[in-house]
């Protein structure tokens, strides 16, 4: 919908403002647009939530680019190529860039790879290598596990070692980098969160002086924990995999990362610091979300965004523990225009070597407020709902959300475990007297409800960290300065601005509608194969 | 040039009204007692409100708009989708999405122009697919409405003073372009233009629209006559 008028809002002080929009000036020191004139590319990492919208940008806004070559990994039976075609250039934020240019043109522009960044030299094959030596300017780097706390062994692979052989294939490519990190290498912290990468860094090196990191140690600690961990189980009777989850949460714990992505991922940062020679920006996204305009509004995929809370909400929780603080919440169109400006920045050596994509830093939307709005988009879905127990929906429908404190969460939880026991109880006797197939049902739907909630438990934990623990403000000095140095017709293609995000319009109306079209259908299937 | 099909909303495409929408937010605050409260402010003005819109509905317009001081924007926004499945869109008259498709596949282009606010319209247009909207904005303070609302504010005369701007800016030529409404008070709008069509008319407008010979369109009946100029261009 487009209201035909000059008031636009101003989402940090909550009014309206009248008169034109001003329009973007820069003082033109950078040229994006001569940066990535006659230049080639290398983007490694395209497949993800992320990359397609980054690949669908630079393919829409920037023709001037000569060459974009795209490392795609093969998947079951589809090489690299095959799956870029059939597979990414057909996603829903691709297929209309792909209508609009033609695949001619997009044939003759891209080269695809094939490769995984676990291999060394990202897997390239040596012609390969030989034919992009010299050839390519930039190399984009948005590859990655970004599963919070998978096993150790999975992290690492990418996150660290992959990280080597990225920093191997750039040399060898004599090319400059430009690596997506994220924001969350700060770890347990609180306060403003500098931009800043420091050799040894560790979130609780502040309070825990004693202590030194060092990647080389981890590395070594990573191998023998992994290989001890394979051969002998001393008594552990949790499966692998899980031995391996818990050994890298406690790792990462242990330094004050939350989780394993974030540790990981911090590694990565401090080999990509500590290489000499190398021109590099790091580029690190708080939570990245729905698109707000391209390559059309509410565009979300994946299940480490806000998504998972948002489906939950929409599902009918009502207890929230969050404090009264923003969530650095990032729309993910804006993160690819971010990526692209410090790219320019990069070729044309006016970068800084790390760039926070965030929003709190200029317009902070606090988490009580996402809260009231999970409540009411839970009042929409349940008051109308056709099936489902109605007195579920009911109250769904019309208790409101609430913010609580982590020690009223145990309590509730606890409350809502006894509860259920008495029933089933009650079920159990129930079937001693009435009979089994008349109570069957009734007890399959208590399981079914036992498993929904522990999922949310798991779910609600998983972000706790994000949401209560700490709170912090990213510093996004470095990407306004970078866009303040844009060309005119730059800024006419790329937009940091998150000022202008009208918070209550784009999470009602964008963003929850976006998941639920999205990844609702993807969740549902995840829930209904017990993942 | 192109031409536009200007669109009331209350009265014209569905029967709902400024005061059973505020009633709505009213009965939906965020607890019982104070939904109470609300309601019956609402329910004591509706008397006052009657008389007001007999007289001008620009009064009216800015009386009803007070009653939501105090209400914070995220609520508006967030109950905007519930209130359009509960009050409006059951209300929506059988012929409106028609008439709407046909302007469309015409060559109009469909604006939704009227006094209702902005974050109510959003699911009616998106229901109609209708783009572009003229329509009234609340004032807020901190994101809480102070009852005021932005101007201008958007009835009579200044609905057809809206129309002949967005024509100038967007190149519209009004002679070619249709209007539709139910009520006397937008006879500026319909006169604005070069094809005004009386919809589902008051009496007050129906004797107006005899009078200067406009046709008389009835959307609240399930299968009614097209007026003669949109029959015509459907025919070719």
């Amino acid at each position: 919908m487009k209201p035909l008028t000059t008031w636009r809002w101003n989402p940090v002080r909550g009014e309206y403002e009248n008169g034109d929009r001003v329009p973007l000036e820069g003082t033109g020191e950078i040229s994006a647009i001569d940066a990535f004139s006659n230049k080639t590319m290398l983007l490694l990492g395209c497949t993800g939530f992320v990359g397609k919208v980054l690949l669908a940008m630079v393919l829409d806004r920037f023709p001037e680019l000569r060459h974009l070559v795209v490392q795609v990994r093969r998947k079951k039976n589809l090489h690299g190529e095959e799956r870029f075609y059939a597979e990414i250039l057909q996603s829903p934020p691709l297929r209309p860039i792909v209508e609009r240019l033609g695949e001619e043109i997009l044939r003759k522009k891209v080269q695809v790879v094939e490769g995984d960044l676990d291999q060394p030299l990202g897997g390239l094959s040596t012609e390969a290598i030989d034919q992009l030596k010299y050839k390519v300017d930039v190399v984009v780097n948005l590859a990655g596990v970004v599963d919070f706390d998978p096993p150790v062994n999975e992290s690492f692979a990418t996150n660290v070692y992959g990280t080597q052989h990225l920093i191997e294939l750039v040399q060898l490519l004599n090319a400059k980098l430009v690596h997506v990190s994220t924001s969350y290498v700060a770890g347990k912290k609180n306060g403003r969160i500098p931009e800043e990468v420091a050799i040894g860094y560790f979130p609780l090196r502040d309070t825990h002086a004693g202590r030194h990191f060092s990647v080389a140690e981890e590395i070594d600690w990573y191998e023998t924990f992994v290989d001890e961990t394979r051969e002998n189980r001393a008594g552990d009777l949790r499966p692998l995999r899980e031995r391996l989850r818990a050994g890298g949460m406690n790792r990462a714990e242990y330094w004050g990362w939350t989780n394993t992505y974030t540790y990981t991922k911090s590694i990565g940062e401090q080999l990509i610091a500590r290489t000499p020679g190398l021109t590099y920006s790091i580029v690190r996204p708080a939570i990245v979300e729905s698109s707000l305009h391209f390559p059309f509004a509410g565009w979300n995929e994946g299940f480490t965004t806000s998504a998972p809370l948002v489906l939950m909400g929409g599902d009918g929780v009502k207890g929230w523990p969050v404090r009264n603080g923003p969530l650095e919440v990032v729309p993910v169109d804006l993160v690819a225009s971010g990526i692209l400006i410090v790219t320019a920045a990069v070729l044309c050596g006016k970068n800084q070597p790390v760039y926070h994509l965030a929003s709190a830093d200029e317009n902070p939307i606090m988490l009580p407020r996402l809260v009231a709005f999970l409540g009411m988009n839970s009042r929409y879905k349940h008051k109308h709902k056709k099936n489902g127990n109605r007195l579920a929906n009911l109250w769904k429908a019309y208790v409101e959300t609430q913010v609580i404190t982590v020690e009223s969460l145990e309590v509730r939880r606890a409350r809502l475990h006894r509860g259920l026991d008495v029933i089933h109880a009650a079920l159990t006797l129930g079937k001693t007297i009435l009979g089994s197939d008349k109570v069957s049902p009734y007890l399959k739907s208590l399981r079914d409800t036992r498993r929904q909630i522990r999922q949310q438990e798991v779910t609600l934990d998983k972000f706790l960290p994000f949401m209560f623990h700490n709170s912090f403000i990213f510093e996004t000095g470095n990407v306004r300065e970078a866009a303040r140095m844009l060309t005119k017709e730059d800024l006419n293609r790329l937009q940091w601005d998150p000022k202008s995000i009208d918070w209550a319009d784009y999470w009602v109306n964008i963003h929850t509608k976006g998941i639920e079209k999205w990844i609702r259908p993807v969740f549902a299937g995840r829930e209904k194969r017990g993942q | 040039m192109n031409k536009a099909a200007f669109y009331d909303l209350d009265g014209t495409l569905l029967s709902c009204n400024l005061v059973t929408m505020h009633a709505y937010y009213a009965r939906n605050d965020r607890s019982l007692i104070k939904s109470a409260y609300q309601l019956t402010k609402v329910l004591l003005s509706v008397p006052l409100l009657f008389g007001l819109d007999l007289y001008s509905r620009s009064l009216f317009n800015i009386f009803s708009f007070r009653a939501y001081r105090g209400m914070h924007r995220d609520r508006l926004i967030g109950l905007a989708d519930d209130l359009f499945e509960v009050t409006l869109k059951p209300s929506i008259f059988p012929q409106a999405q028609a008439l709407i498709h046909t302007t469309s596949e015409l060559g109009y282009r469909n604006v939704l122009v009227t006094g209702t606010l902005d974050f109510t319209i959003r699911p009616i247009a998106l229901h109609f697919g209708i783009e572009e909207v003229i329509c009234n904005r609340l004032e807020f303070k901190d994101h809480v409405a102070t009852g005021q609302v932005l101007a201008p504010l958007l009835a009579e005369n200044e609905k057809a003073r809206s129309i002949r701007e967005y024509a100038v800016r967007e190149g519209i030529d009004l002679a070619q372009s249709c209007a539709f409404s139910d009520s006397s008070a937008d006879v500026p709008m319909l006169s604005s233009v070069g094809f005004p069509v009386a919809t589902n008319p008051t009496r007050r407008l129906r004797r107006i629209a005899l009078e200067k010979n406009w046709p008389i369109l009835e959307l609240r009946e399930s299968s009614s006559t097209l007026p003669p100029f949109l029959k015509a261009a459907k025919a070719h």
